[in-house]
């Protein structure tokens, strides 16, 4: 399908479909089906503003195959330490920034609140995701997600992703 | 009766009913107290911190604010390539001088009102220091010689830079002594690159991280991805080394000797041996061999605010920022060698997963620390219990030990004080 | 071009500053311009200050010393050199010629005297 094609409105409900999906399985714990938003020959980064913007390259995750969400998730769950905790995405409206024909490209900035067993949410990081997102294999998935954060603080520890 | 002080210089055996080892009162780790103390005595002390890679500011003019302890500094490349470390408040009222976190400027100018320093800290001068129409103005004896920012006394060690308050501590390298010395030099053997910074908010003391540091004891017990994945275990060969002060520790290990019939021995069935998982992507873990000792891990404590590491190919300094008795911020800054190639700037980004606040083997130090502190903050004569290895600062040839736990709060002691502290 | 590259440009009267208040020439076919006398002596620096974006004119004029009004740093007129901090960068300064009782000095783009 030639994404160019497609009516803005269309596309622009897809995109939106998709990252309100990826935030929902975040926040609803089902880690597990996560991976499944992505294309099996991905990239995935979460990565400091700070960074970025003097482009140098580390980040805090950085995943470049669907194979790496899958491991980062079972570290989650069979290896890693951390304090028990919930996510609470909040999205923004996203504009489409690029229509090509096998890809859209989406800006969306995104809270990610924290609330640990002390009962207190906090903004745990605040920052913008940009979306390359193809139709691949009948759905829109993604083929790079980067979450670039403005909270370069992190506030304990990241485990999960954002 | 055997004191604490008694305990921890080494094994002192006693009739007593004090175990052999190293109590730490945890009002160290909550106190205000202990925290001035050591602000001045220790990070304004006769100490060594870490301030900068040289990388960070190559070229004249660059600067990067950082903080020794909770004490905000500037480091400045001058016109002649020399570095400087400067306190970062002005010498009139006290503002911050230096704003961004780095940057290229060149001179310092404070925006209250405009005083301007050379990159060394002399001051420049001051607007209306005569006055307007021959109106106000400072006093006539007003000399800019004596209203500098406060200059530190600096050393750079094979690009680390190291800033000190203190006039009489010991040259660098002896601070440091030759073991150390030589792995500092080990890891900097060239020139680097920088990869990128992260930032850690931990909300407990930063001693509980410098004992965490110099701790190979848990590094397989609270670490799982090591076991869950197959990459470390406590039967790897390592060992666990000080400086002559005990100040320092070098601890590393060799990732080539795992002994799976030996491991399952050891571990039977614990919670933390576990290989039935593998990566689904291994090439995170595919990684060059880079130094012909074959170390994979080398963590290196420097007493004390910074920790020196090599984690299979990923390199990090890590440096502690104090901001109150119970939470400190850890400053990640990763590098590689400015000659990489393409292919192991990848290696390196990649690796980076394992290390760093989301780090894969390191993100429990955050939470170990925390815990420790949720349960210390509300009892304040209990104390800690450290001896494994023997209960005295001393080297080990393994990693089932807490001598340079032990070794750390001799230094401490000696520098700030324990006992007379508590209240 | 040769009659205008001639010309010169003229900028007050002999008379219109005094010691102690010079006068503003707006920005036109030059940057703004400060015309002062020192002692009897006619000089013309740009009148933006090397420092902080203010005229010079606002500031103080004593003798052969302009104090800029921002910051309270200062340059000598003759010169234009930057004599008290803030100011580091000198002050452009214009060759003055006295015609028919009026201050001029070369018009843009005359060859260098």
């Amino acid at each position: 399908m030639d994404l160019s094609t497609l009516p803005r409105t269309e596309l622009l409900r897809e995109v939106t479909d998709l990252i309100a999906l990826h935030a929902e399985l975040i926040d609803d714990d089902q880690l597990e089906a996560w991976p499944d938003l992505f294309v099996e020959d991905c990239h995935y980064s979460v990565l400091p503003r700070e960074n970025a913007d003097r482009g140098l390259p580390v980040a805090t995750i950085f995943c470049d195959s669907r194979g790496m969400l899958v491991d980062r998730i079972v570290s989650l769950r069979r290896a890693n330490i951390f304090p028990v905790h919930h996510y609470r995405h909040i999205i923004s409206t996203s504009r489409i920034h690029e229509v090509r024909s096998d890809a859209v490209v989406a800006h969306t900035n995104y809270l990610v609140l924290q609330t640990r067993n002390t009962g207190r949410s906090f903004v745990y990081n605040a920052g913008k995701y940009v979306d390359e997102i193809v139709f691949s294999s009948g759905k829109f998935l993604f083929r790079s997600k980067k979450a670039i954060f403005d909270t370069d603080l992190i506030d304990t520890l990241m485990v999960r992703p954002i | 009766m055997l004191n604490v002080q008694d305990t921890a210089v080494g094994k002192v055996s006693t009739d007593t009913e004090e175990p052999i080892g190293c109590r730490i009162p945890y009002s160290v780790f909550t106190d205000d107290a202990f925290y001035k103390a050591e602000q001045e005595h220790l990070f304004r002390g006769p100490t060594w911190n870490f301030v900068a890679l040289e990388a960070e500011v190559p070229n004249p003019g660059d600067f990067k604010s950082t903080f020794i302890g909770d004490t905000p500094v500037v480091v400045t490349r001058d016109k002649d390539q020399s570095l400087h470390v400067v306190v970062n408040r002005c010498a009139h009222r006290g503002a911050t001088v230096c704003r961004a976190r780095q940057g290229n400027v060149p001179h310092l100018e404070c925006v209250y009102h405009q005083w301007a320093y050379e990159l060394n800290g002399d001051l420049m001068g001051v607007p209306f220091r005569r006055g307007i129409k021959g109106k106000g103005g400072m006093p006539a004896d007003f000399d800019l010689k004596q209203h500098g920012l406060v200059k530190l006394r600096v050393e750079a060690l094979n690009g680390l830079v190291f800033a000190t308050f203190s006039q009489e501590v010991e040259p660098l390298t002896d601070y440091l002594g030759p073991l150390i010395t030589k792995h500092v030099e080990r890891i900097m053997c060239r020139p680097i690159k920088i990869l990128g910074n992260q930032r850690q908010f931990i909300h407990g003391n930063w001693k509980l991280y410098a004992e965490n540091t110099r701790d190979p004891y848990h590094a397989s017990l609270l670490h799982l991805f090591h076991n869950t994945f197959g990459l470390y275990r406590s039967t790897q060969t390592g060992e666990c080394l000080m400086d002559e002060s005990k100040r320092h520790s070098f601890l590393y290990s060799k990732a080539g000797s795992n002994d799976a019939a030996r491991d399952s021995e050891v571990y039977q069935d614990s919670r933390s041996f576990d290989t039935s998982f593998s990566l689904q992507d291994p090439s995170l873990l595919a990684g060059r061999s880079e130094f012909p000792d074959g170390i994979t891990l080398v963590i290196l404590a420097l007493y004390p605010n910074l920790i020196l590491q090599q984690i299979s190919n990923t390199l990090a300094v890590r440096q502690i920022v104090t901001h109150g008795p119970d939470s400190f911020e850890l400053v990640w800054t990763q590098f590689g060698y400015a000659d990489d190639d393409a292919e192991m700037d990848a290696i390196r980004l990649k690796q980076s997963n394992l290390i760093g606040p989301a780090g894969m083997i390191s993100m429990e130090d955050g939470e170990a620390v925390e815990i420790v502190q949720q349960a210390v903050s509300s009892d304040r004569k209990a104390r800690s219990y450290i001896a494994m290895g023997g209960g005295g600062a001393d080297d080990a040839d393994h990693l089932v030990t807490e001598g340079a736990i032990i070794g750390f709060w001799q230094n401490y002691r000696e520098m700030v004080g324990i006992e007379e502290r508590v209240s | 071009m040769d009659v205008i590259e001639m010309e010169r440009l003229r900028l007050c009267p002999i008379d219109a500053p005094q010691d102690g208040e010079p006068v503003a020439i707006p920005a036109g076919a030059f940057p703004a311009l400060a015309v002062y006398n020192v002692d009897g002596q006619i000089y013309v620096t740009a009148n933006t200050c090397t420092h902080g974006n203010a005229q010079l004119t606002d500031g103080y004029q004593d003798g052969a010393t302009i104090e800029c009004p921002y910051h309270g740093g200062a340059f000598d007129i003759p010169s234009g050199a930057a004599t008290t901090y803030p100011c580091q960068i000198p002050l452009k300064t214009y060759e003055v010629t006295i015609e028919d009782g009026w201050v001029t000095i070369d018009a843009p783009g005359a060859p260098e005297s």
